[in-house]
């Protein structure tokens, strides 16, 4: 990479972290200092004084951990699905197939907010709200993780299954063990696009969460923030979104390199 | 017993044909292959076999058992496929293994099996790595190793050389002929290589127009196309067809005039050829020579030289405007544009009848 690249990414890269890094040193500062100025930020003193009140905060971790099983539940759900139907669509022959693919991808056209009402009453009907159940079944209808694993499996190509069948595996086998591993970084995008899309999902759980114990992080954080809470409790804030924002980018951490293999387009050969 | 039995198979896409009543009849450890051009439906006919297609009609039998209802992986068959179709996230020990475990065989013996495909194939240090950590010929090489460790009764290899460069694949081919003598199963290779079917292959069965057109030895092939089709595609550079006149004479062997008045004497015998319609006299390029003016039986204008090193092949045109190849030496003087005599020697020469089949000379007494 030449020398000019090499600064404009560098460029790039400081525009990208620098709201990062605001928000991370205001966190790290005492809320009175910062009422006084903001600018406090980028001089010491640094404490944890906020993140030890979030700690303190009963509710919190109980938010923390609803949030992790509900996105953990929806991306398990999606990525179980979602390979199930893209394999269905990109290898089986049924009746209507192209009509039914088509079907699935008009629901990206549906907005979330149109169907809000009846969602809202079929679940108070079924009586889920306030359940785990209630805040990962709307998150499980992913049209786009069904038309982006369809067509990973379109791009895997059809002599592997010809191969697995001449060795004689079984639709399953030949599922399980041949394709399913193949689409692994596909996955791994899906996973974490699904995971954080669900993490940061605001509107529907506080629509259907409406006891403290069953809220989620981001709707507990909201819950939480006083009036006045930006002049206020600056630092407070500031530690809430760095807390919250951890388990992603735990999970991006983790999962980088399928996700860079995935987005540079890697085939598979 | 035959190996494997094709008996009348048919095979229709919609309305289009691709396999018109094939019938073909393989010895046991026989080695054939399949030649013709795309679309011919010789693919096709080996993925029927395999299994991966299915058949409209006929029949499909293996050492005498129909196998035309079975899966793929019952029929006792293994296939080496033209882009390898290795599974890319399993090592090359698990790539040959997968097929034995799905077979639910013991342990013990698939590791004996994996080690000696892999000391006869010289993979034995691949043995950990993944596909796509290995050169081309080392990825066909574990592609023939998978189908080897399953002890099938016929392989079938799809284009298996196709993918590889010139010199790797000189030297894959004569590690095919070597191998096909160790394993104890029949072979169909499908190929649009003539080279590859003739240096491999017992019998070749050339495939056109969803037709079996001929089956035979190469050099019967070669030396006695069944037909026009079969003489001009087997054989580089191509046989030279001339429209040509049949003349009244004595002899029992056909002699016949070109377009542009020269005549040349065949082995052809007279008495089988039709009596009526237009013949068509074929020609091999070494049986039209460069030649000096006294020596030469017509002329022709030289359009192209190809020198390969040990001969040259001249494409030249006639008066009447036929294309003709001719064969001269190595180091021939012969250059584009010039006007040269041809020598046609009508020894080996052949006739084709207006439909298309085959006359050939008589066998040397």
């Amino acid at each position: 990479m030449s020398l000019g690249a090499w600064i404009g990414v560098g460029i790039g890269a400081a525009i990208m972290a620098a709201p990062l890094l605001w928000t991370l040193l205001l966190s790290l500062k005492a809320n009175a200092e910062l009422m006084r100025d903001s600018g406090a930020a980028f001089s010491a003193p640094y404490t944890l004084e906020n993140y030890r009140s979030i700690l303190q905060g009963s509710s919190l971790v109980q938010w923390l951990l609803n949030s992790v099983i509900v996105s953990g539940g929806t991306t398990l759900g999606v990525l179980t699905l979602c390979s199930l139907a893209g394999y269905a669509f990109a290898r089986l022959e049924f009746p209507f197939r192209r009509t039914l693919f088509a079907f699935v991808l008009l629901g990206l056209a549906i907005p979330e907010q149109a169907v809000i009402l009846p969602q809202h009453q079929l679940f108070a009907q079924l009586g889920l709200h306030n359940s785990y159940p209630g805040l990962i079944l709307p998150g499980l209808v992913g049209p786009f993780g069904v038309f982006f694993m369809t067509q990973y499996f379109k791009a895997i190509p059809k002599e592997l299954d010809e191969a697995a069948m001449l060795d004689g595996a079984s639709r399953f086998t030949l599922f399980w063990k041949v394709l399913l591993p193949l689409t692994l970084p596909a996955q791994a995008t899906l996973g974490v696009f699904t995971f954080l899309a669900s993490w940061n999902s605001y509107w529907w759980p506080l629509i259907s969460a409406t006891r403290s114990e069953m809220f989620t992080l981001t709707v507990g954080l909201a819950s939480a923030q006083m009036n006045y809470a930006q002049t206020s409790g600056l630092g407070f804030l500031m530690a809430q979104a760095v807390f919250a924002s951890l388990p992603i980018l735990i999970v991006y951490i983790i999962f980088q390199k399928q996700i860079v293999r995935a987005m540079a387009g890697a085939s598979v050969r | 017993m035959a190996s494997l039995e094709l008996i009348n198979i048919q095979k229709t896409y919609g309305a289009t044909a691709v396999l018109d009543d094939v019938s073909l009849r393989m010895e046991p450890r026989e080695f054939v292959a399949f030649l013709g051009p795309s679309g011919s439906g010789k693919s096709t006919l080996l993925r029927i076999i395999a299994g991966l297609e299915t058949l409209d009609s006929g029949e499909v039998r293996l050492e005498g058992r129909p196998i035309q209802q079975l899966a793929p992986g019952d029929r006792g068959v293994a296939m080496v496929f033209q882009h390898y179709a290795l599974y890319p996230h399993m090592t090359v020990w698990e790539n040959m293994a997968f097929g034995l475990r799905n077979a639910r065989m013991p342990k013990d013996e698939i590791a004996s099996r994996i080690a000696e495909a892999a000391r006869v194939l010289e993979i034995e240090e691949h043995l950990d790595k993944k596909p796509g950590q290995m050169s081309g010929g080392q990825r066909q090489r574990v592609a023939i190793g998978r189908a080897i460790v399953k002890q099938p009764k016929l392989f079938l290899l799809d284009e298996p050389l196709s993918n590889l460069d010139a010199a790797l694949r000189m030297r894959t081919r004569l590690e095919l002929a070597q191998l096909r003598h160790r394993v104890d199963a029949a072979v169909i290779m499908v190929t649009h290589d003539q080279a590859e079917a003739m240096t491999l292959a017992d019998r070749i069965v050339v495939i056109h127009d969803h037709k079996i057109q001929q089956a035979g030895p190469p050099m019967e092939i070669y030396s006695r196309p069944a037909n026009s089709f079969v003489a001009r595609f087997v054989g580089s550079p191509a046989m030279t067809l001339a429209p040509v006149q049949l003349l009244p004479a004595e002899s029992p062997f056909a002699s016949v005039r070109l377009g542009d008045g020269s005549e040349v004497e065949t082995r052809v015998p007279r008495s089988g050829l039709p009596a009526e319609g237009a013949l068509e006299l074929g020609l091999r390029p070494e049986s039209v020579r460069v030649a000096p003016a006294g020596a030469a039986s017509t002329v022709a204008r030289v359009e192209l030289v190809e020198r390969l090193g040990d001969r040259t092949f001249v494409y030249a045109r006639l008066s009447d405007g036929l294309s003709i190849t001719a064969e001269d030496e190595g180091n021939s003087r012969v250059r584009m544009g010039e006007t040269v005599g041809l020598r046609i020697d009508g020894t080996d020469a052949h006739l084709f009848a207006p439909d298309g089949a085959g006359y050939h000379a008589a066998p040397a007494a």
